[in-house]
Formats: structure tokens, C-alpha cells, sequence
């Protein structure tokens, strides 16, 4: 049952009414431990997050806690019931307590079972036998709950991906059960989606829902009444958010594989005077890399002339779009879903010809046919999740693909084949079947596969999405190395903060280029209506930047980093100490009513 | 090289074909497919045109959508046609030219085999577009029913079905994403010569079912942990019921078969 009403509020946390219970939990894949000794409860009405690095064990923990996988030794009591005892299950009672479960997980696609949204939330209900006119209640009920009423009679697979996982989740709840499970629910999703899921969980936690959420988004879970972050099969910390993202815990947790929230790392960046330094030497050594190792490549330089592109007789999908990238320069192209950005990098790799207007690369139009071929010959494109497209048995035979399609003899395709793999960091895993990689491996090796053609300019469609912040830092640090090897970067981000890293921003709303400039021009406070107009935030430092003046603060320029946020609090004469309400007073990812429960 | 399948796609409008129980409707269509593939003389061809086109008028179904359903098939229409208006060689002879001769009777049966398929190709997709997967399963699950008394697991077999509708979306956009991928790595079908074209289909093949595989994997968890256990103990948010149009709807057929037969 969804409880309501204060009383269960007021009774959240209390002892002895758990409704998940795991007392020493192993589970074990083959020999590796996925779960190591566990013992682990969660009262009625708690919000839970768990974190931890890919293959720490948190999905497995989420599939037991949700009853789909049975451990090998110990217990699991759940919903009160006894489902299993020193690793023997009891089939009968895991069916009664799945009753009483709901999960929701990364990907919409597959959770979803029907091509009628209203069809599919009432799928659960049907299950359980419910009586038709209580099913229609609960369909209704739950729509509403996740702002999709009107799209009662619409198909999903017509729907943004962030409408679709509240799809899902409406699914989940109208089975009405104790303990809802979220496995990644936003980790495929742009910024507006994963906001209305956030607002969704605010709403489920005011009404009681037990929830336990896995994710990689350290500022989710800022907002959970308890944080779990597991490691190798075991919980390494276990407290509530201010506890565990303590300034002692920083090394900690980046040991244990995550990011630290905005508000940690940036009272760690006032006490270290020397970050910003660092990081303009950075840049710098990023420069002189360039200078020296352009040679081997030709310099690719991108150009869009008033580009329109429609699907059939549909809407334009671009209308009059324009814009350059230099050779050897990174652009960043943002706009929410919907907005053109994949359609523009499919006509940036001349898999399609623009309707009117230009594009060519390094010189080359797209018009013709053999233009296409052409510049498809010099454009990597790195599409969305690229590890879906993986098909040879080992993972050096698979990155051989394209040069071999190249025509190019043995001993050039080995070295290409090889000089990838080192580039990507997966030289070892040479031999390994692509899919025994973890999900951050596989996504490099899909990478190689587009490295090994040697392109003058990489288009990528949201590197970084579903990663762990391991393989998103991994990804990071192979895009600065490409650059500093003179390849031109294309990349499609719904991170702001992989924006500003770019030379050049570019945003697109509503099929149309309405900004373009570098990170400092596109952010500008000027900007700032239009780009929410757009559905898009700014970067975290410039918004808290924001946060702060708008309370009163002396004015801090356009940080766009943390280091540069850093500097300008230390400018105004804080010490180590990030400011006056700085915790909380960052934007979005935390719903209103923790952000007003710390006084803005 | 984006897909753009409209196979099988619910077409949400007010109309009184959407408005049929689902049953019913799967009947009446089969029956009248059955007539309409009986149909031998002009006259009852157009009947059968007269009838396919009023059905469709009152589905208020736009003619695009429809013919964007059956598009995919038209390639092979064409050729249908072509065939018989070569091969047949039967009655007087209309054109001669060299080897080509073009007969009386071939150019009947290129008319007849094409429109006769056309019309049923339109009554087909028309049962797709106006009936919601859930109301399809649901009635396939309720006209089988007799059968699982027999052991056949009727319902399984319409659920199968309904997420087969599903997913034919999703493995066609993961298709044109394989091919674009693999295009960009210089493979795909529009390289090299024959043998290198059908060789290509291998990875793009392999990549499928992979990914057929990961999306079974993850609808399995989804099934389970939505308590998905067969069709036994199953309600259903709609309702199936027999209303005064069906049998409207059961008579106009009846008029229509027996038109076809006095014909």
C-alpha cells in the first residue's frame, strides 16, 4: 500500500518496522562475489540511495531487494516476508512478497509492454487480478501522479525517453507496492527528464514510499534521508548525506569510484590554492601537444551554411542552421531532446545531404553521393550507447572492422587495430569477448572500433550517458587526449559541465542554432533567460555563482568552473568556507522542498 | 539509412471501426479476406473495392497512412503484376514485341492477382491500425480460449504477439543505427561488390541479435517484477462485450460475402 498522511512521515526511520531485512548476503557469478556478507535493512518510509563504482555490486543488491534474485547464502526477509533462509529460497513467498515490490530500471525501452501508455500502466494491476474499475482508479491516479494524463492514449515509443521512464515508474506504482526499487531510473536521461523523475521521487517520499534508488548522480543523493555506497560486494559507508559527503570522507569516496557532490568539491577547491593554477596548466600542455602531433593528421575543419534537413513531408528537423568548428578545435553541441542535434550530427558524418543549404568537412560538401562517401571517409561517429553495435567474437577483431574495410593491408591493420586499443586504455583486453567487458569497457572498445579509421573529426552523441563516474572521467581523459592530437571534436552533451571543457558551444532549440560562442560568450548572464527557455541549466558553479548574488552576495564575474568559483569566494574574503547557505543553494537536481527547507 | 516502419502501429481516431469489439473484428476481417481472395470477375472486384474502400472511409483513417502501411509491399505488387502480365499466356494476343507477348488473359490477371492483393493488404493493415495491441491480445487470448483446453497456451502465444508489436519500433531504429555505425566504418551494403554486400550482412546480423537478446533480458526482469505469471488469475481494464454495432457490423459482412457469391 502507497502510505499517506503525516503519520507514516512522522513514523519514518522507527525501529523494528523494516521492510527490507538482509542479514549476511552473498551471491556469487560463477566464482566472483557480486554480493559479499551483506546485512542491510531498510525501515518503512526511508529513501535510500545506493551508490558505488560499476561492479560494485549495487544492481545485484537492487535485483535482490526487489525479489528477482535469490542470494546463495544468508537470509532476506522482505515486506515481511521470509523469502529466503540461509540461501534456501522459498518460491511460494518470493511470489507473495514481488506482490509488494516494484522496480523500475535504466532502460524504458524494455520495461515497457504495450504501445498504449494507459494500456501499460493498468499491466501490473492486471497481473495481480485486480477487479477492472479498481484498475482504471489506480491507472488515472497514477498518470496524474506523474504529470502524463493527457498522454493516457499516446504510444511511448512516440515519447521523449524521460516520459517514458515516468511510464514506467506509473507502471510500477500502480501496483501499489511497499518498497519501489529505482536501478538507474535517469541514467539515460537529458536534464529536464531527470528533474521530473526527481520531482516524482520528492512526491513519493512526502506520500511514505519506501524507495531505494541506485545511481551515479552524487547529487541525487544529497536529497535521500540515507546513502549506501557499496564496494566490491560489501557496504563501505552507510549514513545519512551529510555524514558520508563529509569533507573527511573526500579521498574515500574517490577511491571507492564516485564524484563528490558540487558543494564538497567546492569547499575542497577553496582550501586548495592552487587548483585553479593546475588547471590552466593543463590547458596549456593540451596546447603544445597539439602544435607538435598535428602533423600526422590533416587539420578537419567543419562548416554549416543555412543547413535544413526535414524527415519526409514532417516538420523541419533543422531549419537554417550555421556555424564553424576550426581544425583541432572541440565543439559542444547542447539543446534538449528533440531540438536537431542528432539530425545535425548525421549530416556532419554525410550520412545524410542537407535539404538546402552547406556541409563539408575539411572542404568537402555533403551535396553529392560520392561527397558523402568521401567525407564519411574522415568523420568518426560515435553514436548513441556505440556498445550497442559490438558484434565480433574478440574485442581486437572487432575494432579491425573498418580498416579492414579500408582495403588496408595486414600489417596496417594491425597497427591501427593496436594503437587504438593503447589509445582507449583496453590493450589487455585484446582477445576478451566484447561482451565480458564491463559497460565502461565495452563503450571504449566501440570507440577503438571508430578510432582505428584515423578520422580528422569525431562526432560523438552523448559519450558519457549511462556511464559511472569512473568511465565518464576515462572518457574525459581520452577526449583531451585526441584533441591534443589535433582531431576536431564534435560531441552532442547533456552535461553542462562537458560543455564548458569545449572551445565552442553550440545550442540548438527547436530545430534552429539560437546560440554559438565560447562557453564564457554562451553563458553569459545575458543568455541565461533564453538557454532556460531552451530547457537547459548552466553550469553548477556559474548557478550557485547566481544563487548566491541573488542573496545578497557581492558579485562573483562568470565562474565556470569550481576552481573558478573557488578563486572569486576567495576573492570576497571567504576563507576555506564556500559561502553563506552554500550547501542546498545549488540548483536543480535537489527538489524544492529540500531547497527551501534550507532557507532560500 | 533511417527506417521508417509504420507496420503494425495503432492509429488512435473516433471512428466506428475503432469502436468494434476486437473479436468481432478479427472474424469479420478474416471473413471477408477469404471473399475477397474468392473474388474471380470484374464485378465482384468491385464489389470488393467498393466495400475495402467504404471500411477504410469509415475507419477516418488518413489514405497516407494506410498506403504508408502497405508501401512496403508495393515493390513486390509491381512485380506480381509484371509476372503475370508476361507469363500468362492464355486468350488473344494484345502486344506483340519480339519475344514479349502480352495476351488478353495476362493482362486480366495481372489486373485481378494485384488489386485483388492490394484490397487485402489495405483490410489487413486496417486491422492493425484501428485495434490497440491490448484489445488484439486480448481477443486472440479469447477466441483460443477453446484451444488451451486442448493445451494450447493460448494466452502466451497472444502476449507474444502483443510485445512482438512492440518491439518492432525499437529493433528497426537499432537496425538503421547498426547500419549508419557500420556505414561510417566503411562496411554497410552500399560498398564493394556482391559477395562484399552479402558478407556485410553478417555483423549487422550478429549486432541484432545481440541486442534482441539484451532487450529479452531486460523485459524478462521487467515481466517478473511486474508479476507477470501467464494469463491465469488475469483481469483485464477492458472489457470485452458484444454491443448492437457488432452485430451490425456481422450482418454488413454477411451482405458482403453473399454479394461476392451471387456475383
Amino acid at each position: 500500500m502507497v502510505a499517506t498522511g503525516t503519520h507514516e512521515l512522522a513514523e519514518r526511520g522507527a525501529d523494528g518496522d523494516a521492510v527490507v531485512r538482509l542479514s549476511h548476503v552473498t551471491l556469487r557469478y560463477g566464482d566472483a562475489a557480486a554480493l559479499d556478507d551483506v546485512t542491510f535493512e531498510v525501515p518503512r518510509g526511508q529513501r535510500v540511495c545506493v551508490l558505488g563504482a560499476n561492479g560494485s555490486g549495487k544492481s545485484t543488491l537492487a535485483s535482490v531487494i526487489c525479489g528477482l534474485l535469490a542470494p546463495d547464502e544468508g537470509s532476506v526477509e522482505l515486506v515481511g516476508e521470509a523469502v529466503c533462509e540461509d540461501g534456501s529460497p522459498d518460491l511460494e513467498a518470493y511470489r507473495r512478497a514481488r506482490r509488494g515490490l516494484g522496480l523500475v530500471f535504466q532502460n524504458p525501452d524494455d520495461q515497457i509492454v504495450t504501445s498504449v501508455v494507459a494500456d501499460d500502466v493498468a499491466f501490473g494491476p492486471e497481473n495481480l487480478g485486480l477487479p477492472r474499475e479498481g484498475i482504471a482508479a489506480r491507472v488515472e491516479r497514477e498518470l496524474r501522479r506523474v504529470a502524463l494524463t493527457d498522454y493516457a492514449k499516446a504510444d511511448p515509443s512516440r515519447m521523449s525517453g524521460g516520459q517514458r521512464q515516468r511510464v514506467c515508474i506509473a507502471g510500477a506504482l500502480a501496483m501499489e507496492p511497499q518498497v519501489l526499487v529505482l536501478d538507474e531510473p535517469s541514467s539515460l536521461l537529458d536534464v529536464r527528464g531527470r528533474e521530473a523523475i526527481l520531482r516524482v521521487m520528492g512526491r513519493l517520499r512526502a506520500a511514505g514510499t519506501t524507495l531505494v534508488h541506485v545511481t551515479h548522480f552524487m547529487d541525487e543523493a544529497l536529497a535521500a534521508d540515507r546513502v549506501v555506497v557499496m564496494e566490491a560486494g560489501h557496504v563501505a559507508l552507510d549514513g545519512a548525506p551529510a555524514e558520508v559527503f563529509c569533507a573527511a570522507n573526500a579521498g574515500l569516496l574517490e577511491s571507492l569510484g564516485l564524484e563528490l557532490p558540487f558543494d564538497l568539491r567546492l569547499q575542497l577547491a577553496m582550501g586548495s590554492r592552487d587548483g585553479a593554477q593546475e588547471r590552466v596548466d593543463g590547458d596549456e600542455a593540451g596546447a603544445e601537444a597539439r602544435a607538435t602531433s598535428a602533423g600526422g593528421l590533416l587539420p578537419t575543419e567543419v562548416s554549416v551554411e543555412g543547413a535544413s534537413y526535414s524527415y519526409g513531408r514532417g516538420k523541419k528537423a533543422l531549419d537554417g542552421v550555421s556555424f564553424r568548428v576550426a581544425a583541432g578545435e572541440s565543439a559542444a553541441i547542447v539543446g534538449q531532446t528533440g531540438s536537431g542535434k542528432s539530425t545535425l550530427l548525421r549530416l556532419l558524418c554525410g550520412l545524410e545531404a542537407p535539404d538546402s543549404g552547406t556541409v563539408s568537412v575539411a572542404g568537402q560538401g555533403t551535396g553529392t553521393k560520392k561527397g558523402r562517401r568521401l567525407v564519411r571517409r574522415r568523420v568518426g561517429y560515435v553514436m548513441q550507447h556505440p556498445e550497442r553495435q559490438l558484434f565480433a567474437q574478440t574485442v581486437a577483431e572487432d575494432v579491425a572492422f573498418g580498416p579492414r574495410n579500408l582495403g588496408l593491408p595486414a600489417e596496417e591493420v594491425a597497427r591501427r587495430v593496436d594503437g587504438a586499443l593503447d589509445l582507449v586504455g583496453l590493450g589487455k583486453k585484446r582477445d576478451a569477448s566484447p561482451f565480458e567487458l564491463s559497460g565502461g569497457q565495452r563503450r571504449l572498445a566501440a570507440i577503438a572500433g571508430v578510432l582505428a579509421m584515423e578520422p580528422g573529426l569525431l562526432v560523438l552523441d552523448e559519450p558519457t550517458a549511462g556511464l559511472d563516474p569512473r568511465g565518464r572521467a576515462r572518457l574525459r581523459e581520452l577526449l583531451a587526449k585526441l584533441r591534443a592530437r589535433g582531431v576536431t571534436l564534435v560531441q552532442v552533451t547533456h552535461s553542462m559541465e562537458d560543455a564548458t571543457r569545449a572551445d565552442h558551444v553550440i545550442v540548438l532549440d527547436q530545430s534552429r542554432a539560437v546560440l554559438d560562442g565560447t562557453p564564457a560568450e554562451v553563458f553569459s548572464r545575458a543568455n541565461e533567460v533564453q538557454l532556460k527557455a531552451c530547457g537547459l541549466g548552466i553550469p553548477k558553479p556559474l548557478a550557485h555563482a547566481r544563487a548566491l548574488e541573488d542573496a545578497g552576495h557581492a558579485p562573483l564575474g562568470d565562474p565556470l568552473t569550481i576552481e573558478c568559483l573557488a578563486a572569486a569566494l576567495r576573492r570576497c574574503g571567504h576563507g576555506t568556507d564556500p559561502g553563506p547557505g552554500a550547501p542546498g543553494v545549488g540548483p536543480a537536481p535537489i527538489p524544492r522542498e529540500e531547497a527551501s527547507a534550507d532557507g532560500l | 539509412m533511417a527506417f521508417n516502419i509504420k507496420i503494425g502501429q495503432y492509429y488512435e481516431a473516433d471512428s466506428p471501426i475503432h469502436a468494434l469489439d476486437a473479436r468481432v473484428k478479427l472474424c469479420c476481417e478474416l471473413a471477408a479476406l477469404v471473399a475477397m481472395f474468392c473474388a474471380g470477375n470484374p464485378a465482384q472486384l468491385v464489389l470488393g473495392a467498393a466495400f475495402t474502400l467504404s471500411v477504410v472511409a469509415a475507419s477516418r483513417i488518413p489514405v497516407g497512412r494506410i498506403a504508408a502501411s502497405i508501401k512496403p509491399l508495393v515493390f513486390f505488387l509491381a512485380f506480381l503484376s509484371l509476372f503475370n502480365l508476361v507469363f500468362v499466356q492464355s486468350g488473344a494476343p494484345l502486344l506483340v514485341a519480339g519475344p514479349l507477348r502480352v495476351t488478353e488473359g495476362g493482362a486480366w490477371a495481372a489486373v485481378l492477382y494485384t488489386v485483388r492483393f492490394g484490397l487485402a493488404l489495405m483490410l489487413g493493415s486496417l486491422i492493425l491500425l484501428t485495434t490497440t495491441p491490448t484489445e488484439l491480445s486480448d481477443a486472440f487470448d479469447s477466441l483460443l480460449s477453446p484451444l488451451a483446453r486442448l493445451g494450447l497456451p493460448a494466452h502466451e502465444i497472444a502476449m507474444v504477439f502483443s510485445l512482438m508489436l512492440r518491439f518492432i519500433p525499437t529493433i528497426a531504429d537499432e537496425t538503421s543505427a547498426i547500419l549508419d555505425a557500420q556505414a561510417m566504418r566503411g562496411g554497410g551494403f552500399d560498398e564493394g561488390g556482391p559477395v562484399r554486400r552479402v558478407r556485410a550482412i553478417v555483423p549487422v546480423v550478429v549486432a541484432l541479435l545481440a541486442s534482441g537478446l539484451r532487450h529479452a533480458e531486460g523485459l524478462s526482469r521487467a515481466l517478473d517484477a511486474r508479476c507477470y505469471e501467464g494469463g491465469e488469475g488475469r483481469t483485464h481494464l477492458h472489457e470485452q462485450r458484444i454491443e448492437r454495432r457488432d452485430l451490425a457490423a456481422v450482418a454488413i459482412v454477411a451482405a458482403f460475402i453473399a454479394g461476392m457469391a451471387l456475383l
